[in-house]
């Protein structure tokens, strides 16, 4: 599927399976994330079998973070990268947990509280597509299951760009197409029979769950998001395949 | 398939391990502050995995990259048991069984740390158990870690006194090669013997 293809036209864009006007979708998105906050991380490890937490530790490797740095966790919900980032830059350093929905926001900013990470953290509700950041601001930027939410994701990756230092690394992490044919058959039966009927049981929520597997399916695979990193302007692009392909993580540099 | 996912395996359970331990130990804290902000790295030689080591005030914690750090380590893990012992450095280095790269004092910093950690597990089990159960099993461990110890050091003792002995008793090369001939002459001593007594049987048979 084409660049072109998962954007939609200029004036229409997909939510899902769906075709709708592309100001409709930031406000659809937006309802899905207000109405799973509450269960988002209780979904996330059962949806994942808790393997999430190990895609996250891997981007953090992946990123060379350094104690002074300064992290910006875009699209960072409840702020399990931000956790990890707060504890290795140290007081020297800096994270902001940026996120467009306020509510996950919410969820994020209450959890890291409880653990005890305060001193290191901002939160700011921004949108990916205009980040209100100076430029060459960052050591690093991630993005962890947020690139698909977004209505215009190439605008996303340049304002990205933007606000990366030279010598900078952008990490994306997000669903992606597996590797196997019959890895993607077992994949596609969980993604669209049980995931919506887990999202009914526990989170009483069964649209929003369809609405991931559909989303995820309408992203771009491996190699169309490294092209769109590229003509974002990022250098040195690469991405590990995680778990078969279900989850690919795209690092880009900025030089 | 989750290859690449095992070094943050290992990193996850690793910190939830140490960091309740450095917890445990009240004077932690103060070496920690010195520490704080310096990255050390481990790389064990035949194994893929380069350990990396970030000291912050709230812990240490662990990630596996091939960044620069201030100073990384490549060893066995012979070597690196040997250490603590900062006189054996030297010698390591030169037999090439440990490599070191970046500050040597950030090195013996983290190995210092490490000697240092002295957890107080009594005051942790008496949260759990009360104080007089804690003072107890506290008092327990501490006689059966040295009596664990004293055995250990009797039993390497012995081990150092058996093998000099065993080693003063134990024949040269060239003693080996000459016993060997003697059972080769012995042998064909014993043949020959063996020949002339089968050809003086039948005469034996004659006079009886």
């Amino acid at each position: 599927m084409s660049e072109q293809q998962h954007s939609g036209t200029q004036d229409s864009t997909h939510f899902g399976f769906k075709t709708v006007a592309r100001d409709e979708k930031v406000s659809m998105v937006a309802n899905v994330f207000h109405s799973v906050a509450a269960k988002y991380d209780v979904m996330n490890d059962l949806m994942s079998l808790g393997i999430h937490r190990l895609w996250k530790r891997f981007t953090i490797d992946c990123s060379g973070v350094r104690p002074g740095q300064k992290v910006l966790d875009l699209a960072g919900g409840t702020g399990d990268l931000t956790a990890l980032f707060s504890r290795r830059v140290g007081p020297t350093g800096q994270v902001i947990l940026a996120d467009i929905n306020e509510s996950m926001l919410n969820v994020g900013k209450d959890k890291l509280r409880d653990l005890g990470l305060v001193n290191n953290i901002s939160y700011v509700q921004a949108n990916a597509e205009a980040l209100p950041f100076a430029d060459n601001s960052f050591d690093i930027i991630t993005i962890a299951f947020g690139l698909r939410n977004v209505t215009d994701k190439a605008a996303a990756l340049r304002s990205m760009f933007r606000v990366l230092k030279p010598g900078g690394r952008l990490l994306v992490l997000e669903f992606s197409k597996p590797t196997e044919a019959w890895l993607s058959k077992v994949y596609d039966l969980y993604s669209f029979k049980l995931l919506p009927a887990m999202g009914q049981l526990v989170a009483n929520d069964r649209e929003s769950y369809q609405y991931l597997a559909e989303s995820i399916r309408m992203h771009p695979d491996q190699d169309t998001l490294k092209q769109m990193m590229q003509q974002a302007g990022f250098a040195e692009t690469s991405y590990h395949n995680l778990t078969g392909g279900i989850v690919a993580l795209h690092r880009g540099y900025k030089f | 398939m989750l290859k690449l996912l095992l070094p943050g395996l290992l990193c996850t359970v690793a910190e939830k391990v140490l960091n309740p331990v450095v917890g445990m130990d009240p004077d932690a804290q103060s070496r920690l502050n010195r520490l704080q902000g310096k990255q050390f790295a481990v790389r064990l030689r035949g194994i893929p995995l380069r350990l990396v080591c970030t000291a912050q005030q709230n812990g240490i914690w662990l990630n596996s990259h091939d960044e620069p750090v201030d100073c990384s380590i490549s060893a066995d893990l012979s070597a690196l048991r040997q250490l603590s012992d900062p006189s054996q450095l030297t010698r390591l280095i030169r037999e090439d069984k440990l490599q070191i790269d970046g500050d040597l004092q950030t090195l013996q910093q983290f190995s210092q740390f490490f000697q240092q950690l002295n957890p107080d597990w009594q005051e942790r089990l008496s949260v759990y158990l009360g104080d007089a159960a804690a003072y107890k099993i506290a008092g327990g461990i501490q006689l059966l870690q040295r009596r664990v110890q004293q055995s250990l050091q009797q039993t390497e003792q012995s081990c150092r006194e058996l093998a000099q002995d065993e080693l003063r008793l134990t024949p040269v090369a060239a003693e080996v090669q000459q016993f060997s001939n003697d059972v080769s002459a012995v042998a064909a001593r014993t043949e020959l013997l063996q020949r002339q007594l089968a050809g003086m049987l039948p005469q034996s048979q004659a006079f009886v």
